[in-house]
C-alpha cells in the first residue's frame, strides 16, 4: 500500500502541471467568457453578452471566413505536394534519400517570424521580389498585400512552405508500412503502376491521410503568427488576413476585452470540433 | 522493502525541495543582502531613457539600489499581465502614449500629486502634464518626452514643382490643409504621378485630428459622437487626399515606406519630432534634401511617454525622487542630446543644444520649429476608449485608400461599428 502511494506521488508531477497549466486555464477561460474584464480591474458578470456580441459581430464572421479560405488555399496544395514528395522519396531510383528527407523537413524548424519577414519581402507591393519578377518579364505588378485574395495567398504560401515537408515525412512513414507483398501480388495479377497506386497505396494510407488532414485543420484554425507578422494586428488591408486567433489576440490584448477574447476562444473550439468531425466523416468514407 | 520505500520518498522530497527553492529561497536572500539600501526596480523600453543617465542616477542616489530593467517585446502586454497577476510589479514603470488605457485602474498607481509633483508642475508643458492626470484628478504619469508635430518636406522636390522651398515661405503659403492638398496636386502634375505628396491616409487623418481640441470623448466619459465636426473634418480631409491621388499608400515601419522615402517618391509628411530619427535611418540617400516647418493646419502631438509609480511599491517617496531627477529639465535636455528625446520642459528650449544645425536637414536647425510647435499643442482629452475607437476609424480609412472602398458606404458602416463598440 505504502509503495503504491509513493508511486502515485511519483507520477503526480504530470497531473499537477496539467492541472495548473492545462485544466485551470481551460476552466478560467470558460469563467472569463461570461464576464467583462479589462485585464487589470474588477471582473463583472456579463451573462451571455459576450457570446451574443460574437454571433452578431461582422468582424468575427469575417475572421472565420478568412481562416477557412486560408485553410483551403493552404491544405489542398500542401497535402498534394506532400504525397508526391513522399512517393518520390519512397521510389527505389532516388538516391541520397536521407539528405532529401532532412531538406524537406528543414522549413518546419525555421522560425515562423523569420519566415514571415522573408515572405513579406517577397510579396511586398512596392519593391517586392515577386513584383520585380513580374515586371522584368513585362507583366503588370500585383498589389499582393492590398488585395483580399493576395493577402490570403501570401499567408497560405507560408503555411505550404513550412508544413509540406513535415507531412511528406509522415506520408513516407505511412508508405513504408505498406507490405511490399501487396504490390508484388498486384504485379502478378497484371496491375499497372497507376492502378496499384489508387487501389493499394491510397486505401492503405487512409488513416495517415486522416491524421494529416485533422492536424492541418487544427493548425490551420489556429493560424496566428504568419498573419500577425505579415500584415499586423488588424489583419492588413480590409482585414483580409484576420484569422480567428489573430482576432482573439487583438480583442484581448490590444483592445483589452479579455472576457470577449475568452468567448471567441470557445467559439473557435466549437468550430474546430465540428470541423474535425466533418473531416473525419469525409475522409473515413464508407469503407470503415 | 522498507529501504526501497525510503529511497523513493527521499527522491520525491528532493524534487519538491528543488522545485520550491527555485521560487522562494533566492529572492529571500536578495532581500536580506540589501537591507540597508532602498531597493527600487524600474521598467523601461530601449531608448526611452538614456542608459548613461540611469548609471548616473545610481551615483546620485547612493541610498537607493536602482535596478533598471529594459523590457523587450510587447511592453504594454507585459505590463498588463504583470498588473493582472498582482505580483512581480516594478516600483517605477515607463508608460507610452497609451497611458489613458490605464486610467480606469488609477488605484493601482500612486497619485504623484500626493508625493509633491505639484511643486514642479510649472516646469512642464501644460497639455503634456494633463495627459498624465486621470479624469478623477489623480496624477499617475510624470512627463517624459513629447512628440510635437511639424511638416517634413523635400525642399528640392518642392522647388522643382514650383512651390516655395524655404521653411518660412512654406509655412506661410501652405498654412492649411487645402493649400497643402493643392501643393500636392502641383507635385503630382510636375512629376507625372511618380512622386506623391504624402505617405498614407492614416497620417493625414491622425494629423488633422491631433490639431483639434477634442477627440471622441468628453472628460466625463460621454461619447461626443461621430458627427463631431473635428472627426468629420479629419475624415473628409483624409478621403479627399485619397481621391486626389496624393497618397503613396506606404505604411510606416515597413520596408516599402523606407524604400519610397529613400527613392524620393514621397515629397512630404506631417510627423512627430521622433520621425527625424526614423527618416534618417530609412532614407540616407536623401540626406540634405529635407526641411522641417510648421505643419499646415496647426500644431499637434503624436506620442511621448510618462513615468509612473505602482501602488505595490514600498518606497514611493524615493521612487518619486528618482523620477523627478531623471526627468528634470536638465536631464531631459541631456537625453535630447543623446537619444533625440524631445523635452517636455519648455525651460530648456532656448539652450544652444536645441538650436544645433543638422546636415540631414540641409543645415537647418529643426529644434526651434518643434519647440514652437510643442508650445502650441492644443490640449485635448483622450479617454480610455480612445484607442479602440480610433483604431476602427483608421482601419476603415485604409479600406478606402487601399481597396478603393466607396467612402459614402464606408462612413455609415464605420459609425455603426463605433456605436457597437461603445455598447460593449
Amino acid at each position: 500500500m505504502w509503495e503504491q502511494r509513493a508511486l502515485y506521488v511519483a507520477i503526480s508531477p504530470f497531473y499537477i502541471l496539467f492541472a495548473v497549466f492545462g485544466l485551470f486555464p481551460i476552466g478560467f477561460s470558460l469563467y472569463l467568457a461570461f464576464h467583462k474584464w479589462d485585464g487589470i480591474g474588477v471582473m463583472t458578470y456579463n451573462g451571455l453578452n459576450n457570446f451574443k456580441y460574437m454571433l452578431t459581430d461582422a468582424e468575427f464572421w469575417q475572421a472565420v471566413g478568412n481562416t477557412f479560405m486560408i485553410w483551403i488555399y493552404a491544405t489542398i496544395p500542401m497535402l498534394f505536394f506532400a504525397l508526391i514528395i513522399a512517393f518520390l522519396l519512397h521510389a527505389p531510383f532516388v538516391k541520397f534519400r536521407t539528405l532529401f528527407r532532412v531538406g524537406y523537413f528543414l522549413p518546419n524548424v525555421t522560425s515562423i517570424v523569420a519566415v514571415a519577414i522573408i515572405f513579406g519581402a517577397l510579396f511586398a507591393n512596392n519593391y517586392g521580389f515577386l513584383n520585380y519578377l513580374l515586371q522584368s518579364v513585362g507583366l503588370p505588378v500585383v498589389e499582393w498585400l492590398n488585395a483580399p485574395w493576395g493577402i490570403k495567398v501570401a499567408i497560405s504560401s507560408m503555411v505550404v512552405w513550412r508544413w509540406t515537408g513535415y507531412n511528406a515525412v509522415i506520408y513516407l512513414a505511412g508508405l513504408q508500412s505498406i507490405p511490399q507483398t501487396l504490390y508484388e501480388a498486384a504485379k502478378i495479377d497484371g496491375a499497372s503502376g497507376i492502378q496499384s497506386f489508387f487501389r493499394i497505396t491510397i486505401p492503405m494510407l487512409r488513416p495517415v491521410i486522416l491524421f494529416t488532414v485533422i492536424t492541418s485543420t487544427i493548425g490551420g484554425m489556429q493560424l496566428f503568427t504568419e498573419p500577425q507578422i505579415l500584415v499586423g494586428n488588424d489583419g492588413g488591408a480590409g482585414a483580409a488576413g484576420m484569422t480567428i486567433v489573430l482576432y482573439l489576440y487583438r480583442e484581448s490584448f490590444i483592445n483589452n476585452y479579455f472576457g470577449y477574447g475568452a468567448a471567441v476562444g470557445w467559439g473557435m473550439f466549437l468550430i474546430i470540433a465540428l470541423f474535425s468531425i466533418v473531416n473525419w466523416k469525409l475522409v473515413q468514407g464508407k469503407s470503415s | 522493502m522498507i529501504r526501497r520505500k525510503r529511497t523513493c520518498w527521499t527522491a520525491i522530497l528532493l524534487v519538491c525541495v528543488m522545485l520550491v527553492s527555485g521560487c522562494s529561497i533566492w529572492p529571500g536572500q536578495n532581500d536580506s543582502s540589501s537591507n540597508k539600501k532602498v531597493a527600487l526596480t524600474l521598467w523601461y523600453w530601449n531608448r526611452s531613457i538614456d542608459d548613461k543617465l540611469i548609471a548616473k542616477a545610481k551615483e546620485k542616489f547612493p541610498n537607493i539600489e536602482l535596478t533598471a530593467q529594459k523590457i523587450g517585446g510587447d511592453f504594454k502586454a507585459k505590463l498588463k499581465t504583470t498588473l493582472a497577476a498582482r505580483s512581480g510589479e516594478p516600483d517605477i514603470v515607463a508608460l507610452n502614449d497609451w497611458i489613458m488605457e490605464l486610467f480606469p485602474s488609477e488605484d493601482r498607481f500612486y497619485n504623484l500629486y500626493d508625493l509633491g509633483a505639484g511643486d514642479v508642475e510649472d516646469q512642464y508643458l501644460d497639455w503634456k502634464w494633463k495627459q498624465g492626470v486621470t479624469p478623477g484628478g489623480q496624477m499617475i504619469g510624470f512627463p517624459m518626452d513629447t512628440g510635437p508635430t511639424a511638416l517634413f518636406y523635400r525642399a528640392d522636390l518642392f522647388k522643382e514643382a514650383g512651390l516655395p522651398s524655404e521653411p518660412e515661405e512654406v509655412a506661410r503659403q501652405i498654412n492649411n490643409w487645402d493649400a497643402y492638398s493643392a501643393a500636392g496636386e502641383k507635385i503630382k502634375e510636375k512629376f507625372g504621378g511618380k512622386v506623391f505628396l504624402t505617405d498614407n491616409i492614416g497620417t493625414v487623418y491622425n494629423q488633422v485630428l491631433s490639431q483639434g481640441t477634442e477627440r471622441y470623448f468628453r472628460p466625463d466619459g460621454s461619447f461626443i459622437g461621430m458627427d463631431s465636426p473635428l472627426v468629420k473634418q479629419s475624415w473628409d480631409t483624409a478621403v479627399s487626399f485619397k481621391q486626389k491621388g496624393l497618397l503613396a499608400n506606404a505604411d510606416g515601419w515597413t520596408p516599402g515606406w523606407n524604400a519610397a522615402m529613400n527613392n524620393g517618391e514621397i515629397a512630404s509628411f506631417v510627423g512627430a519630432v521622433w520621425m527625424k530619427q526614423v527618416l534618417q535611418e530609412a532614407a540616407p540617400d536623401t540626406s540634405g534634401k529635407w526641411r522641417v516647418t510648421r505643419a499646415p493646419g496647426g500644431d499637434g502631438n503624436n506620442g511621448g511617454s510618462f513615468l509612473s509609480i505602482l501602488k505595490s511599491s514600498k518606497h514611493p517617496k524615493e521612487a518619486f525622487e528618482v523620477i523627478q531627477w531623471l526627468q528634470s529639465p536638465d536631464n531631459q535636455l541631456e537625453q535630447y542630446k543623446t537619444l533625440n528625446l524631445f523635452p517636455s520642459a519648455p525651460g530648456v528650449f532656448d539652450t544652444p543644444a536645441m538650436k544645433e544645425e543638422e546636415p540631414f536637414f540641409g543645415g537647418q536647425a529643426t529644434g526651434p520649429v518643434f519647440a514652437e510647435s510643442a508650445q502650441h499643442v492644443p490640449e485635448a482629452f483622450f479617454g480610455e476608449r480612445y484607442p479602440s475607437v480610433h483604431n476602427i476609424i483608421t482601419r476603415r480609412l485604409n479600406d478606402i485608400a487601399k481597396q478603393n472602398a466607396n467612402p459614402e458606404q464606408v462612413w455609415p458602416d464605420t459609425v455603426h461599428r463605433v456605436e457597437r463598440e461603445l455598447q460593449r
